[in-house]
């Protein structure tokens, strides 16, 4: 081992305690493991189960897009819902984007 | 010019004339007629980033989405027959989107659902067997100098914002009107069996997961995440690495 | 320009058709939709095929194919391309054409199949199928691009009739007449969309019955059955857009039979790709394929003639 990695990694008895440790906790069943991590999946959407992105068909829509030349539309979406939907640095100002558009 | 060159041309372009050459049996004009591709590559290609990117959808709105991916859709159509891959530079996009500034955190919202669309395909790997390990602690003066294999599908997001915990309450996990989006968090995505987990990372563990994911050696990954954090849980993180199955090889350099 | 055919007769023959028995089955099919991977594996509805779209299969690892895999193990496969862009006026994508042949290896598909069509232009993909003019400069290069295709995936290739919203002037050949060249020229099969052809017919006044008995019936592989949207032209008239997302309409059910009743009982898709019903709704819809397949069989032709 050179003298520069050892100046910046972990011991090597840290290390063992540590992964000899982490070893037998990720053996052990779900239910006990570490419950300050906080871990998401899909499940809770059934049909979300294979949510790949986009796929590619070969058919046509007969959804239509309507384009206007002119950007009419501001955010109006779950955003609105957040503990602090404006940011403490300025940036969230959803109203006054809202004031702005007409 | 070549025909393809117009007619694609046109079809990316609301404002270009209906190529010429076009025609309809009853002579109607062939402009409406053209509009049904123009319409099944714009609105096909929005619903692709629609899919790809739902709670950045459900964060402004439909309108608002649909909208800002048909701007995109136009400036940057897919440059692969792979849809799969398309997007991939919408994150940036949405970054410099004017109309979306109100919404600092969408764009690393978004970098989250591209990452989960990554992960979900990534190629297949086992997880390292504990019979492995057991055999690295064997040597335990080697560990600092070990180098970890990443699962394919592993990436690290670090933002300023509350990635994961906006993501996770667009899924039914928690209360979006308890979020502060503006609570930096960092999140491990990685695919677990078929289903890809994003997982919220403790201060530190951003720098672990990383520091592996990039090839450090195994004790130099540790030591940066106990620099980031006094409270930095190294048993707790290389567990829930070891849990999800992020962990594929081990190595050992060979002495030089 | 417009087309003028004669109305096929529809004195019944004996079934046309040239078999493969390397081929799909003499079956309905289902198109492979990621919602319906574990309720096929669980249920194993009784259907002839599944059908996948190559492109969204050109991934590394993951659920797709974990899932597609089983599903291969139990069901004969067909593979269908929509991202070749075989009427492209530039060249071929030759990577794209060596990860499709990996996939035919490691799936081993009974039918590999594309579309008569464009979808890329200038390294952009529109992810829709374009139309072409038929004439002599688009024959030659079709042919080329078909050629390449089959000599690389080392198999014949069934290509696809499209559905069309506008037509060319600089056409010189009639969309039949055109596909027959193809076919002739280069030895591949045709995947006769029975959607389409009623859709072109509608879009272009032209009678689906006489354009699908002027096609090169002894070389159709596949079927293909879907539905479709309507909308209005500017004058107007029904300009009817292929959506994969309705029911088989009646009009294209009785189209189907008139094909049958020439082809003899032939490989049948059910196409869905928009809104997408329950897996039960579609395998109803293949049944009802089924029976028709069922009563074209030769002997019956007999018993009724």
């Amino acid at each position: 081992m050179s003298k520069s990695l050892t100046s910046t990694a972990l011991s090597a008895t840290a290390l063992s305690l540590a992964l000899s440790t982490a070893l037998s906790l990720a053996a052990a069943p779900a239910s006990a493991a570490d419950h300050q991590e906080k871990c998401y999946g899909v499940a809770m959407k059934g049909k979300n189960d294979c949510a790949a992105g986009p796929g590619t068909t070969c058919a046509g829509t007969s959804k239509t897009d309507h384009q206007g030349s002119a950007w009419k539309y501001v955010p109006k979406g779950s955003c609105e819902k957040t503990a602090s939907p404006t940011s403490p640095t300025g940036f969230g100002q959803l109203a006054a984007f809202k004031e702005k558009k007409t | 010019m070549s025909d393809q060159r117009l007619f694609a041309a046109a079809l990316l372009d609301p404002d270009a004339p209906c190529p010429a050459g076009l025609i309809a049996w009853n002579g109607s004009d062939p402009a409406r007629r053209f509009a049904v591709y123009r319409n099944n590559v714009v609105v096909s290609l929005i619903d692709a980033l629609a899919d790809t990117f739902p709670v950045t959808l459900e964060l402004v709105g439909e309108e608002f989405f649909r909208a800002m991916a048909g701007v995109f859709v136009r400036i940057a159509p897919p440059g692969s027959v792979l849809l799969v891959e398309y997007g991939a530079g919408f994150p940036d996009f949405i970054e410099r989107f004017e109309p979306a500034r109100s919404v600092p955190y969408l764009a690393d919202v978004a970098r989250l659902e591209r990452l989960r669309v990554r992960a979900f395909h990534a190629a297949d790997a086992d997880p390292i067997s504990p019979e492995r390990i057991a055999r690295a602690l064997a040597n335990p003066e080697r560990l600092p100098t070990l180098r970890v294999t990443c699962h394919p599908s592993l990436s690290v997001l670090r933002s300023d914002y509350a990635v994961a915990s906006l993501w996770a309450a667009h899924q039914g996990h928690g209360d979006l009107a308890q979020v502060d989006p503006f609570v930096p968090e960092s999140a491990l995505v990685v695919r677990v069996g078929l289903d890809v987990q994003v997982i919220a990372l403790p201060s530190g563990g951003d720098a672990l997961a990383a520091g592996l994911a990039d090839g450090l050696p195994l004790g130099q990954a540790a030591a940066l995440a106990l620099a980031a954090s006094e409270d930095f849980d190294l048993t707790a993180q290389l567990a829930m690495l070891l849990r999800v199955g992020a962990l594929t090889a081990l190595a050992q350099p060979t002495e030089t | 320009m417009t087309m003028q055919f004669s109305h096929g007769s529809s004195a019944r023959g004996a079934p046309v058709r040239r078999t493969h028995p390397d081929g799909l089955p003499d079956r309905a099919g289902l198109g492979l939709k990621p919602q319906h991977f574990a309720e096929i594996l669980a249920t194993g509805p009784d259907l002839g095929f599944f059908e996948i779209h190559a492109e969204n299969y050109l991934v590394a690892g993951g659920p797709f194919h974990h899932y597609l895999r089983r599903i291969r193990d139990r069901y004969p496969l067909s593979i269908h391309g929509v991202g070749l862009s075989i009427g492209a006026e530039g060249p071929l994508d030759a990577t794209h054409l060596d990860r499709l042949a990996a996939l035919l290896d490691r799936y081993e598909p009974q039918s590999f199949s594309e579309h008569l069509a464009w979808s890329t232009h200038g390294g952009a993909f529109f992810n829709d199928l374009l139309p072409l003019p038929y004439n002599l400069a688009t024959l030659n290069r079709v042919c080329d691009h078909v050629g390449q295709v089959q000599e690389r995936l080392r198999r014949r290739i069934l290509l696809e009739n499209p559905a069309t919203y506008v037509e060319f002037a600089a056409s010189t050949l009639d969309e039949a007449a055109f596909i027959t060249e193809v076919v002739r020229r280069t030895g591949c099969g045709l995947l006769l969309d029975v959607n389409n052809a009623y859709v072109s017919g509608v879009n272009h006044h032209r009678d689906p019955q006489a354009y699908i008995a002027a096609l090169p019936l002894s070389e159709v592989g596949e079927i293909h059955l879907a539905g479709f949207a309507e909308d209005r032209d500017a004058a107007g008239a029904p300009l009817l857009i292929d959506t994969h997302g309705a029911p088989i309409a009646a009009a294209v059910w009785e189209l189907y039979a008139f094909a049958l009743e020439r082809l003899g009982p032939t490989p049948t898709l059910i196409e869905r790709d928009n809104d997408i019903p329950p897996l039960p709704v579609l395998v109803a819809e293949a049944r009802c394929a089924e029976r028709w397949i069922g009563s074209a069989r030769p002997d019956r032709l007999e018993v009724s003639a």
